[in-house]
């Protein structure tokens, strides 16, 4: 549905050129919803709005529905009140001297495609409908509270049943509790609607949770595209594992075909051309037993313990290294135990350091 | 950001947009023209002996003669001793009044601030003029009854001097520092202060540890600018300067221009004026640093709550007072002269003899001395100035706030320059380009020369403004418009239009307010056929018809606040959703 060709973008500021994008490539496919997630500045929302048709890129190639609708080498730009998209923006943009009704309606009579006023009313209504919002059409945008400001721009955004919705971190102005539930409405929104969707956030746990993808970004380029769980289970590469989720990061050596660490040495599948890695294990994935001195297993002692309610979170001291361990429910294990700990060599992930 | 340039017959295909950087570049090259004709006639007339157009060699001249004279020297520091004291004067009212206002629970908060408006409407020589009837040593109501009443030989208070122009010219300032210093005070996060007061810091020490420190690159910034514009004005130094023979520099411009007898010098008001634009630029060079300075205090957060009063306790009414003598010398007291002056047929103190003769018959009169075409050419400047000045702003602010064009930041500066020209220096320069060049500009002597010098004045004010309401309008509304499919014009009719329309409407009004009042300007490029009603009242002033000068004097402040009461009343409504 979207395919993104080697896009590149860059700003010239007095300090010479800054590159936004260096060369994006992505497809998404019919009714998918892909989720760009990185940390500010590593060119999501560019690349967002380059799909939007707000920013230009300087090279590359942008489809849309088969159609080319930007190629800077081939001088093409379709410009963006003539794609077929819908956006939620950060801020929902929800004009202040327009009312709800109004706000729905603008796409539909001012918009590509025009429609009679018994069509618009029961297109609004729908929309309206659609995120909750039933007879709340001559409220003025100014009374709205901020999660109801979200769901007008959400109704807007599809109300024109566009093949493509974007969104630009839509939860990111509500408060915790509220965003929770926006999270799992805006999945059964856009599952209704059928729409294809690229949503942009920093909020990982927003990303794992919403997206059938999830492409992250850093720095102007893609690092890794992929489901969530595979995301969460094999990160790419180190940056990937930092930002995604939790994990204890153990540097290493490597000496012949093993990786010498403060933990011992292990046989683990070591990646091609480097000496020096980066071992990386996930909290949950870090197990305890209290018996100490079980055969073949490390041993350490509890430096802290903080408990979550539904998880402990400890910190274990082995040999001059401290691991998390997430444990899940109760644990009657206390600060100072000593325990043993077994770290699964297929839980482990090495990357070049 | 690009607008869509494409043409309907390809809809898909587009040029990179040059149209936008070709409008900007336009548009800055206007700018340049009207901002740097009138500055490069004050350049040309200073180095040109003889009529403005007789051409001839450039010459120093005119340097040598303006400053190998020593009376040149005694100006420059009467000017500088008179925009001294008029900084102090204005200082020590608007310092307290913003606190006061924006900090306390002063009582009639309300009252106060509109009244501080109603200042500025009520143009500096009238309220020069009122204070003369008052103060003036021979014919100031205030002396006459001194006189009667103690049999003084000497007047109790004269006006005529230093200390009495800086202290009329104080005065009228205040309502301008004040706006000024309010706008640096609400940017100030409250939680700056508040965080104080929980650290059980005092409240006169946070005052003076916190308020004072953050507020006081504004109190710099206002002050420099103060500075700047006393040394340019020209209506208390006209109005009181000249029957008591003390001349400031723009004085000195006036009449080298339009002298009272002989012939009109423009080589030696270019001399004059020459180093009153050098001090100008400089002074406006230090104003932006040290706004820019300034600007690493103030936080603007998007939280709307109103900080905490201070409860002023047993001061409230000291306070009060504070503020009512303040108002009583800006308003009350110059409003209430005239309009007794003008009841009367000639100057006299109450008695019930004056009391006898009290009637009407000025202001029925006053439309014979003046006739119609005063009138019809201050509703034109009133109409085509504001319009002027507001569609160049909302141009320039477009450039400056919603494109990436390279010289945005350049033609911002180029829009806020005319800030640091004084009126009298463009009015001379304009009157200049108009006598030489009268081939290409014939203007001279028409209303249209006195509205254009008001739109390039204004201009700095007015896109101030206009920047300000479009960073307001955030852009992703716009973008909103856009992604919605609807077209550039719909997107600029329909939803940045409205958006603006409340604040560009409230500019509009108050910059036809500042022409409507204007008079130096006009003075400086007046004849008998474009003469405004300010001007009028200034020759009926020099004529000594003092009933008449009250009477339409009177007329002038109660139109200016009926218009902008009743355009504001009208409109809070329209405006609501933009606060």
């Amino acid at each position: 549905m979207i395919k993104i060709r080697g896009l590149k973008k860059w700003f010239d500021t007095r300090r010479g050129r800054v590159d936004a994008l260096r060369g994006i490539d992505l497809a998404i496919a019919e009714k998918e919803f892909f989720v760009l997630l990185g940390p500010s500045g590593c060119g999501k929302t560019t690349t967002l709005r380059c799909v939007a048709g707000l920013e230009r890129p300087d090279a590359g190639e942008l489809e849309i529905a088969g159609r080319i609708v930007n190629s800077p080498e081939r001088r093409i730009y379709v410009a963006t009140e003539k794609r077929d998209i819908g956006m939620v923006f950060q801020s929902y943009a929800i004009w202040p001297h327009m009312n709800v009704f109004q706000n729905v309606a603008f796409p539909l009579i001012r918009g590509r495609k025009r429609f009679g006023r018994e069509v618009v009313a029961e297109k609004v209504k729908r929309a309206l409908h659609l995120v909750h919002l039933d007879g709340l059409e001559d409220r003025p945008a100014t009374d709205l509270s901020g999660g109801q400001q979200q769901r007008v721009a959400m109704a807007r955004a599809v109300v024109t049943e566009p093949k493509i919705l974007l969104m630009d971190e839509p939860l990111s102005n509500l408060d915790a509790r509220l965003r929770e539930q926006m999270r799992v409405e805006l999945k059964k929104i856009t599952r209704a609607v059928g729409v294809t969707t690229l949503y942009v956030t920093h909020d990982q746990a927003e990303a794992l949770s919403l997206g059938d993808r999830v492409c992250v970004m850093h720095g102007g380029e893609v690092l890794q595209t992929a489901a969530p769980d595979e995301v969460y289970a094999r990160p790419a590469n180190l940056f990937v594992a930092e930002f995604v989720g939790e994990m204890n990061f153990i540097k290493g050596k490597v000496a012949s075909g093993r990786i010498e660490c403060p933990l011992g040495v292990l046989s683990l599948p070591v990646p091609a051309a480097s000496d020096a890695v980066t071992l990386a294990i996930r909290p949950e994935h870090v197990r305890i037993s209290a018996s100490d001195g079980a055969s073949g297993a490390l041993v350490g002692t509890i430096a802290s313990k903080n408990y979550l309610g539904d998880a402990a979170l400890l910190e274990i001291e082995i040999n001059g290294v401290t691991l998390l361990a997430k444990l899940a429910g109760d644990t009657d294990i206390t600060v100072g135990q000593k325990t043993s700990v077994i770290l699964p060599p297929e839980r482990w992930r090495v990357f070049p350091s | 950001m690009s607008i869509a340039t494409d043409a309907a017959a390809a809809p898909s295909v587009d040029i990179k947009p040059s149209g936008t950087g070709l409008f900007a570049g336009g548009l800055t090259a206007l700018l340049l023209v009207m901002v740097g004709a009138p500055l490069a006639m004050i350049v040309l007339m200073s180095l040109r002996t003889g009529f403005p157009g007789e051409g001839g060699p450039l010459t120093l001249a005119n340097f040598a003669a303006v400053y190998s004279h020593p009376g040149t020297y005694k100006v420059l520091a009467n000017t500088l001793l008179f925009a001294s004291g008029t900084v102090v004067v204005t200082l020590i009212f608007a310092v307290p009044l913003v606190w006061l206002l924006m900090r306390t629970d002063l009582p009639f908060k309300g009252t106060i601030y509109v009244l501080m408006t109603v200042g500025i409407l009520i143009p500096v020589f009238l309220r020069t003029i009122a204070w003369i009837l008052l103060l003036s040593p021979r014919i100031g109501l205030v002396n006459q009854w001194a006189r009667q009443l103690f049999g003084l030989e000497q007047p109790l208070l004269s006006l005529y001097n230093i200390p009495g122009m800086a202290f009329i010219q104080g005065v009228s300032f205040v309502p301008s520092a004040f706006f000024m210093l309010a706008a640096a005070y609400r940017t100030m996060d409250p939680a700056l202060e508040e965080a104080a007061y929980t650290s059980g810091v005092s409240k006169l020490q946070t005052f003076l540890r916190i308020n004072v420190p953050i507020t006081l690159p504004a109190i710099a910034g206002v002050t420099v600018y103060l500075f700047m514009t006393a040394i340019a004005v020209f209506e208390v130094p006209a109005i009181i300067g000249f029957p008591a023979r003390i001349l400031v520099l723009s004085a000195l411009i006036f009449t080298s221009t339009n002298p009272p007898t002989g012939l009109p010098n423009y080589g030696h008001a270019g001399a004059y004026g020459a180093i009153m634009l050098v001090a100008g630029l400089v002074f406006a060079y230090f104003y932006v640093r040290i706004v820019q300075h300034g600007k690493k205090y103030t936080v603007i957060t998007g939280r709307g709550y109103r900080p905490r009063e201070i409860a002023l306790g047993r001061w409230r009414w000291p306070a009060l007072a504070f503020a009512l003598i303040y108002l009583s010398m800006e308003v009350f007291i110059p409003f209430l002269v005239l309009v007794w002056v003008s009841l009367l047929p000639h100057l006299q103190l109450p008695s019930a003899e004056a009391f006898a003769q009290i009637s009407l018959d000025n202001f029925e009169h006053i439309f014979d001395h003046v006739g119609a075409l005063p009138f019809i050419n201050t509703a034109v400047l009133m109409f085509a100035v504001p319009t002027a000045t507001m569609i160049f702003s909302v141009l320039v602010s477009w450039v400056v706030v919603r494109t990436n064009v390279s010289f945005r930041g350049s033609l911002d500066t180029l829009a806020f320059l005319p800030h640091a020209l004084p009126g009298i220096l463009l009015a001379v320069g304009l009157a200049y380009l108009g006598l030489a060049y009268r081939n290409y500009f014939p203007v001279y002597g028409t209303i249209a020369i006195i509205a254009i010098a008001h739109t390039i004045t204004w201009i700095a004010y007015g896109t101030r403004t206009t920047n300000s309401i479009m960073i307001q309008v955030h852009r992703e509304l716009e973008e909103a418009g856009k992604v919605s499919g609807a077209s550039t014009p719909t997107v600029l009719g329909r939803i940045v239009l409205p958006l603006i329309a409340a604040g560009i409407f409230n500019s509009w009004i108050w910059i036809s307010m500042l022409s409507y009042r204007e008079v130096t300007m006009a003075l400086a490029l007046g004849t008998r056929k474009n003469l405004v009603i300010s001007t009028v009242v200034w020759q009926f002033w020099g004529n000594g018809w003092v009933p008449q000068v009250a009477a339409l004097g009177v007329i002038l402040v109660l139109f200016a606040v009926l218009v902008v009461g009743g355009l504001k009343l009208g409109f809070s409504r329209l405006g609501e959703w933009q606060s």
